[in-house]
């Protein structure tokens, strides 16, 4: 009888410390992009270098981010891929040769991770597994019950300008979340209002949970974010005080209707932007 | 009942008939003394600036004067680049001229937009855009009523600026 209870201690520790494990993959650091400006006056164009790493700190570089998938939408609205990438211990590199006038959307996507959540045993001990929801009836354990499906995107974005701003490369995919600039990101201007609308697979989302936080967070007490919700209508409004950079964070978890990979999605729009001097 | 049908149609003729907006006279000029300021640094590099006006609408009429050097660092007269500078290529290589070193400068305003039309008389703001690599902006703002009456008015140097007279004539 000893022996067994012990064994289950150790069992039960196990499970707990595999979750513990899981949650912190699955929690992970978010991923964000750093351009190295994002104006470009020069005539004919510019190179720009962009890091991107998976940080809570802003802008800290903690750990490494790869931009195999780095697309930049181009002012008339087609992709291209950057020709230098570096992966590095802490980040990736890349640089691009911003040569048409024009608003460009540099981004650093990914692909949907999917985990499916269950309950077994007598304890109903939760339990986490990456496999997808058309994956999960061959690999789940019997008697496992509550599963549900999450499929995780996060989308890392920055918008650059080169001469006259243009709105082509705001135009959304249409999947997960995103976001569509209102006051254009080369009109930012510290102290002046900025306006955003959020979209949820196609549609304008509200209760979008949005913090916006400026440079500098390991050199101050308070992270001093700013936090806001979109209404009804998707709409977020802000006003960043300080000029400077400032990462945004949006968040929603939303049913999934008629995915067969998934039950809920859990997606992310991470957006660098700068508030220039009034 | 012929009383009010009468001040119902002059009421509607007061709106129905455009406001006569009045030109500046043609002889009206704005004469601008600008003191580039001289200053003792490791490293100097003369100043980029803009001189410009805008209308009470913040609307920009004319870029009246651009001070800089290579076109990389144009963005760096932040609120200029962004009002004007960046919409209109063709302007800006139009008004561009060189740096200036220290000293005092004169130089006028014709009363004209960018595209030649003497502007209307009302409200307008003078701007001042200066921006020193190595060293600090300064972005100065001052409201002016074009019209009829002769005005002069100074701006007090900043770091980046000297003094700044502005001497609003109608000959």
């Amino acid at each position: 009888m000893m022996l067994n209870k012990k064994v289950n201690a150790l069992v039960i520790a196990g499970s707990m410390l595999a979750g513990l494990a899981f949650s912190s993959v699955a929690s992970a650091h978010p991923r964000w992009i750093l351009p190295s400006h994002f104006t470009i006056s020069k005539e004919g164009g510019d190179w720009l270098t962009f890091d991107v790493t998976a940080s809570h700190g802003t802008f800290v570089m903690d750990k490494p981010a790869g931009s195999e998938t780095a697309e930049i939408i181009m002012p008339d609205g087609h992709k291209e891929r950057p020709d230098f990438v570096l992966r590095g211990k802490r980040r990736s590199v890349f640089d691009f040769y911003f040569a048409e006038e024009g608003t460009y959307k540099v981004q650093v996507n990914g692909t949907p991770r999917y985990v499916t959540n269950f309950k077994v045993g007598k304890r109903d001990t939760n339990k986490r597994m990456r496999v997808n929801k058309a994956e999960r009836a061959a690999k789940l354990p019997e008697g496992a019950r509550d599963v549900m499906t999450v499929a995780g995107f996060t989308r890392a974005e920055t918008y650059i300008t080169s001469g006259k701003p243009s709105e082509k490369a705001f135009e959304l995919e249409g999947t997960y979340l995103e976001l569509k600039p209102i006051t254009h990101p080369a009109d930012i201007v510290a102290t002046e209002p900025v306006r955003f609308q959020l979209f949820f697979n196609g549609k304008a989302q509200a209760d979008v949970k949005v913090e916006i936080t400026r440079d500098g967070t390991v050199y101050r007490n308070h992270q001093e974010q700013i936090d806001v919700v979109s209404d009804k209508e998707g709409y977020i409004e802000f006003t960043p005080e300080v000029a400077g950079r400032y990462i945004l964070k949006a968040s929603h978890k939303g049913k999934l209707a008629d995915n067969p990979l998934a039950d809920v999605m859990r997606a992310n729009v991470h957006l660098t932007f700068e508030a220039v001097l009034p | 009942m012929k009383i009010k049908k009468v001040s119902y149609l002059l009421f509607g003729l007061c709106i129905a008939l455009p406001s006569w907006a009045k030109e500046i006279p043609a002889t009206a000029e704005m004469n601008i003394e600008f003191v580039v300021p001289d200053i003792q640094a490791s490293i100097y590099a003369r100043p980029y600036i803009a001189v410009w006006i805008e209308d009470k609408q913040r609307k920009p009429v004319r870029t009246i004067q651009l001070w800089v050097g290579q076109d990389e660092w144009l963005k760096d007269l932040r609120s200029w680049w962004r009002k004007v500078g960046r919409d209109d290529r063709a302007v800006v290589d139009a008004v561009t001229s060189a740096t200036r070193p220290a000293g005092k400068y004169r130089f006028s305003w014709d009363g004209l937009d960018q595209q030649g039309k003497r502007v209307e008389q009302g409200e307008y703001t003078f701007y001042v855009e200066a921006v020193r690599e190595h060293g600090g902006r300064n972005y100065l703002r001052q409201k002016i009523q074009l019209a009829e009456k002769d005005f002069e008015l100074v701006l007090e140097p900043t770091e980046e600026t000297g003094q700044i007279t502005l001497n609003y004539q109608v000959k």
